[in-house]
């Protein structure tokens, strides 16, 4: 992008910077400076998403909100300082985009109404300004919060005060300053746990660094198009202790310490690492750099030979992505269960699950506390107090889940000076039913009311295997049979696991319901269970199918039908 | 001489185009970006054709407030245009920027410009809209408008149930949902909008549990003064909900098909209402 179509020679030095007023003309060029490198490096900020999937818009917001701060002026040979900044803040406050463009325009607005009139900006009157930016900033949200560009223009203001007192000029006030607001930008994790728990730091605080940068760049006459990689300190290279996930192409993470036989020429060593890996970080101290990179499996040693040509190696490490990932998976599996922190005096529910995989359901849904427990491992009263004795609320909801299970739950609910109520509920798919009718917040009465009367909502199918032959309700069992209970009543038996799915499913009147939802037990093959699957969308085609590992024993399936 | 107000809300009011005329109600609308494209509301893009493409766009679409300096020339040229005081209400602060947006438009105003936050969305914030403008063609002062607003807030529910968790968690604005795991099992959430915040009301697995429920909750507030039913492009699911409860002594009764910019946080085929309480 031309910086100055007037201007020959856009790249400028220090000195020849400092030589110029800081004057209209020449906050023109900043503004086209900080845009410039802002939209180069746009896609990085909007990546610093705090959710699962790249959809952020910060960086695109920030770049159309400071565009139609450029547009307002783009056609202006204003000298005056204070004249030209107010024309940037009316055109930021016209094209203000999101959030993070409504705060850029009001630290515009904050800066201008600062410098007011004056020709020309010395040190004190920028220290000012940021002052001015961040105040305004803060009064421009409802509610203002930490962590984020706020902070970021506050740490802004306070290194320029910082700056004025040793006698700076504004360009080195201005080196400072951003030296200051790349520090905060990486402090806000700290201050906002949102974006720690996502591993990245704030966004429009990004962008803000990226506009001040880039005005620096400008003075420095270092390039604003090409998004550079950094030197950083060496403590500040981050080595990835556990990954939840590893994308295509980055099955190896190597670090390698080396020094450089000469100076290391960065634009050509960043060139040629990106096309052998991703995730490139080089820290430096003295003289030692060390480089972190992700690469696929045919390039695990490409980033060795490469370094070798031009430096000495002095360590290398390499790890296996992949299977590590493989390993904290697998730990995963085993792990424990994500139940929900209780908030002092809300609704706590307790239910008791005979398997890890229908224990995180209950714990998706939204349970403080699970018990282990089912058909012939009925846990005791004690198990089931200890499960809210320590809970901070009184207000306490019990799932037993079987009916073997309610006496001991109606026990520990006697047990305990907290408010318990014990929803009757004698099958899986009837807690869960209930489960879904919890408001946490809600009076606790209408909420047991609503979760009792959901218990009839649902039909209740367990499917296992006869462990003697009998004959109940006109069914005649034989020892090893698979057999189908309803709502616990015994209507199907048959030598085949698939037919007495089906048997059960056609005497729930499975044809009335929308939704068949089916939990399969510990024991179960996972191509049994596709098998079985597969069989009940063929005789339902148009219902909606869910099937999830219960890791229950005992039962190969449990099934709700709704 | 009487003076005169304006009233001024965005489109996230989901207030019908007739009645918009009816009243007289500046609208100011919000955009939606849909593969990096920005798109109006109710001018660039249709609820149909939106919701239609919604399921399978490449990136999940966001929404952007108009500018705050959008709303000040608004401002500027309804009060240089005659109009003595303006009375903006707009979509609930906390899951939005558009009341900020406003609030800093009209800060260049001081008191001419009264902002509200209606703690509120869609019809939530629609039907505060239209009893302020019919307070307006009564020839009420401001305070008295304002008063109105409170009293009909606090007889307003809007619940709705959504047929998915996703694009409200991923939209990240409900910080409780953002938190859940929630999608071991399918579950449609049932959610309420009070105090300016969504609120669980739990969750329902089907359809027509939901749909049971909903009309379970619109009779209990009976007797009803207005009532709204909305949808994300579910307009036979909003008519069976609208038939299958007779409601006697309504005042206004609409279907809305929710605009795209809360469509966007919530997706295709979720089902609610706005319903105020007779006083």
């Amino acid at each position: 992008m031309e910086l100055n179509e007037s201007d020959p020679n856009p790249a400028e030095n220090i000195e020849t910077f400092n030589r110029r007023p800081l004057d209209g003309l020449t906050l023109k060029k900043l503004i086209e400076a900080g845009l410039s490198w802002l939209r180069t490096n746009q896609q990085t900020v909007n990546a610093l998403n705090v959710f699962p999937v790249p959809d952020g818009d910060t960086g695109t917001n920030m770049v159309l909100t400071m565009q139609a701060a450029l547009d307002e002026i783009s056609n202006s040979s204003e000298r005056n300082f204070g004249k030209m900044a107010h024309a940037v803040a009316q055109g930021a406050l016209m094209g203000a985009r999101g959030n993070s463009g409504v705060i850029l325009s009001q630290l515009w607005r904050g800066f201008a109404r600062s410098v007011d009139n004056q020709e020309a900006l010395n040190a004190a009157n920028l220290a000012q300004a940021f002052a001015s930016a961040r105040d305004t900033a803060y009064k421009g949200v409802v509610r203002p919060v930490e962590g984020t560009i706020l902070t970021v223009a506050k740490d802004i203001a306070t290194e320029a005060n910082e700056a004025l007192k040793d006698n700076t000029d504004p360009v080195a006030m201005l080196k400072r300053v951003v030296e200051a607001a790349d520090l905060s930008v990486q402090r806000t994790p700290d201050l906002l746990p949102v974006l720690k728990d996502a591993g990245v730091v704030d966004s429009g605080g990004k962008g803000l660094f990226f506009i001040l940068e880039g005005m620096l760049r400008f003075i420095q006459g270092q390039s604003l198009e090409t998004p550079l990689s950094y030197v950083q300190p060496l403590s500040s290279i981050k080595i990835d202790e556990t990954m939840t996930m590893v994308e295509p192409g980055q099955d190896y993470e190597l670090v390698i310490d080396f020094y450089p036989q000469g100076k290391l020429d960065l634009e050509g060593f960043y060139k040629h690492l990106e096309e052998i890996g991703t995730s490139i970080q080089l820290g430096e101290g003295d003289g030692m750099y060390r480089l972190h990179i992700h690469v696929p499996t045919e390039n695990k040693y490409v980033p060795i030979e490469y370094i070798e040509s031009f430096a000495t190696m002095q360590k290398v490490t390499i790890e296996n992505l992949l299977a590590q990932l493989e390993q904290i998976q697998n730990q995963e599996k085993d792990s424990q269960i994500n139940l929900t922190p209780i908030e002092p005096g809300q609704i706590a529910v307790i239910a008791v699950a005979p398997g890890k995989g229908i224990g995180r359901v209950f714990a998706s849904l939204g349970v403080a506390n699970l018990v282990a427990g089912g058909q012939t491992m009925n846990p005791s009263t004690q198990e089931i107090l200890n499960a809210f004795e320590n809970l901070p609320t009184d207000k306490i909801v019990l799932l037993p889940n079987n009916k073997n299970i309610i006496g001991a739950a109606d026990n520990a609910a006697g047990l305990t000076v907290k408010k318990v109520a014990v929803i009757p509920s004698k099958t899986i798919p009837q807690g869960l039913a209930s489960m879904l009718r919890l408001s946490p917040h809600g009076n606790f009465d209408e909420v047991v009311q609503e979760m009792i009367a959901a218990l009839d909502e649902v039909e209740s199918g367990e499917i296992t295997q006869a462990t003697r032959s009998v004959e109940i309700n006109g069914i005649s069992v034989k020892e090893g049979e698979f057999i189908a209970l309803l709502n616990n009543k015994l209507v199907y038996a048959s030598s085949s696991l698939e037919a007495s799915c089906l048997g059960l499913l056609e005497r729930g009147h499975a044809e009335h319901f929308e939704l068949i939802t089916m939990f399969y037990g510990m024991e179960m093959e996972p191509t049994v269970v596709t098998q079985i699957e597969d069989a009940v969308r063929r005789a339902y085609p148009m219902h909606e199918i869910e099937i999830k590992d219960g890791g229950q024993p005992h039962y190969h399936f449990i099934i709700s039908l709704e | 001489m009487k003076s005169t107000i304006a009233i001024v809300t965005d489109s996230t009011a989901d207030i019908p185009e007739n009645v918009l005329q009816e009243h007289s109600i500046h609208m100011v609308n919000n955009l939606v970006i849909i593969d990096g494209h920005s798109y109006q509301d109710r001018v660039d893009i249709s609820r149909q054709e939106f919701y239609q493409k919604l399921p399978g766009m490449k990136t999940f679409p966001s929404t952007a407030t108009a500018s705050p300096g959008l709303y000040q020339t608004l401002y500027e040229k309804l009060l240089q245009g005659g109009v003595e005081f303006i009375l903006s209400i707009h979509a609930s602060s906390k899951l939005s920027g558009i009341y900020n947006a406003a609030r800093l438009a009209a800060q260049a105003f001081n008191e001419r410009v009264t902002v509200v936050d209606s703690q509120n969305i869609s019809m939530g914030l629609g039907f505060q809209v239209i009893v302020a403008a019919e307070a307006v063609q009564e020839g009420l002062p401001i305070h008295a408008i304002l008063k109105k607003i409170v009293n009909l807030r606090n007889r307003l529910h809007l619940v709705a149930m959504l047929d998915t968790l996703e694009y409200i968690r991923r939209s990240g604005r409900v910080a409780w949902m953002r938190a859940r795991l929630g999608d071991m099992l399918q579950i449609k959430p049932l959610l309420e909008v009070k105090h300016g915040d969504v609120l669980s009301l739990g969750e329902v697995r089907t359809h027509r549990k939901g749909i049971i429920r909903l009309i379970g909750m619109i009779k209990s507030l009976e007797p009803l003064e207005r009532l709204a039913i909305l949808h994300t492009n579910a307009e036979q699911d909003a008519l069976e909900l609208l038939e299958s409860i007779t409601l006697n002594n309504l005042s206004m009764k609409f279907i809305v098909n929710v605009t795209t910019v809360i469509g966007s946080h919530v997706g295709p085929k979720g089902l609610g209402f706005t319903a105020i309480k007779a006083n």
